[in-house]
């Protein structure tokens, strides 16, 4: 952090602040203002009184250039993602490949790209959304491990042998891997009441 | 201005258990995650970084940049805040960079000690509310990066000085030291120095 355009000391250091002609600082003044303390001398004071008159002029100032700036529920971010998403996609982030068939095949799949079916697999039993997949090989197999947030009121074995299933298929069927393992941590129960909000995941 | 003033609910506060999936699918590198995470986020990001700047083409820029570098830094984000307040913090320091690009460090020391305007004495100061926002934002860049930056987390977006000490990176004395400094440049430049 660069700090050399503003001296560290605390605003109330002598030199930077300033005493009004009744001698009092105008730091003071103006934070017993900002915590809405009266104080006798105040109510007597024209130096003191002036201040804060100075303050609120601003403070009033403020509240327009708030109001201006504060509209963003009609932001259209729509133009914005589009943007920082073709950037995200020109990145090349180092990720891992996985088998895929049979180990003699040499066919290999980026584990971003096979985490994202299989999430999607696992997402299609009701109330289940999922998060982290991790997808390593496993002598030629892969092992999967997938993180789900399951709806309160799940049977939870049973849930998450249906998760298991769903994500076993699409791994032979869509992607052609074969998984030595499939193992399920429900990391949150979600109350399903609360659902609707699917759009989030996109 | 406490009594005045009116927070803006901190980014993180409508923030649901989807927003933890997608960090994590993004940080995996989901992109359809991340980019649901670019538009939940992306307004008061960029009304952040319009107020810090001036100006949206600007603001719009450093929001791009910030959601770039956290892509890249998404796989060592461990969630120790939410995201929100990571992408606040990201931005902020991004739109500090560009205010200290804008102009020479040395005249930013002095812009406290702007003398008083020739003006304030004249009884024509008395202005519409709308010329003194106006002179407001023109007064805004009066004032350092910093002060700025400190001034507009403080003022306009109505953090506490413990989140903008926490966002600029400083101490809570020196966010008070900046904010102080800001505010009295600021009743000068809209006229009102005695």
């Amino acid at each position: 952090m660069t700090t050399h355009t503003d001296p560290p000391e605390g605003a109330h250091a002598d030199g930077d602040d300033e005493r009004l002609p009744c001698g009092r600082p105008l730091s003071q003044v103006w934070d017993d203002r900002e915590r809405r303390t009266d104080t006798p001398h105040l109510a007597g004071c024209p130096h003191c009184q002036g201040a804060v008159r100075d303050l609120e002029q601003l403070e009033t100032a403020v509240r327009g250039l708030r109001e201006e700036t504060r509209e963003t529920s009609a932001y259209d971010a729509e133009p914005l993602t589009r943007r920082v998403m073709d950037l995200v996609r020109l990145e090349l982030r180092p990720g891992c490949p996985v088998p895929l068939g049979d180990p003699a095949e040499d066919l290999w799949i980026m584990e971003t790209v096979a985490a994202r079916a299989l999430r999607s697999a696992a997402e299609t039993v009701e109330g289940v959304r999922a998060g982290s997949c991790r997808v390593v090989d496993a002598a030629g197999a892969v092992a999967v491990r997938l993180d789900i947030h399951a709806p309160a009121n799940a049977g939870l074995r049973q849930l998450a042998e249906r998760v298991r299933q769903r994500v076993r298929e699409a791994a032979d069927r869509e992607l052609g891997m074969v998984t030595a393992s499939v193992d399920i941590r429900v990391t949150d129960l979600v109350d399903t009441r609360a659902e609707g909000r699917e759009g989030d995941t996109a | 201005m406490a009594g005045a003033r009116r927070p803006t609910a901190p980014p993180d506060t409508g923030e649901d258990t989807g927003d933890t999936l997608l960090v994590v699918r993004a940080a995996e590198g989901d992109e359809d995650a991340f980019a649901a995470l670019v538009r939940a986020h992306a307004p008061a990001l960029i009304r952040l970084a319009t107020r810090l700047l001036g100006t949206p083409a600007e603001a719009e820029d450093a929001v791009q940049e910030a959601f770039l570098s956290a892509w890249r830094r998404l796989p060592e984000f461990h969630g120790q805040a939410s995201f929100g307040t990571w992408m606040y913090r990201i931005v902020t320091n991004r739109c500090l960079n560009v205010l200290r690009a804008r102009r020479p460090v040395a005249p930013l020391e002095s812009a406290g000690e702007v003398p008083a305007a020739e003006h304030t004495t004249s009884p024509a100061r008395i202005t519409e509310a709308r010329d003194a926002v106006r002179e407001l934002r023109e007064a805004l860049d009066l004032l350092s990066a910093e002060q700025r930056a400190c001034w507009v987390l403080r003022e306009l977006d109505g953090r506490s000085y413990e989140f903008v000490a926490d966002a600029v990176g400083i101490s809570q004395d020196a966010v008070r030291a900046r904010v102080f400094r800001a505010r009295r440049c600021l009743t000068r430049a809209l006229g009102a120095w005695r």
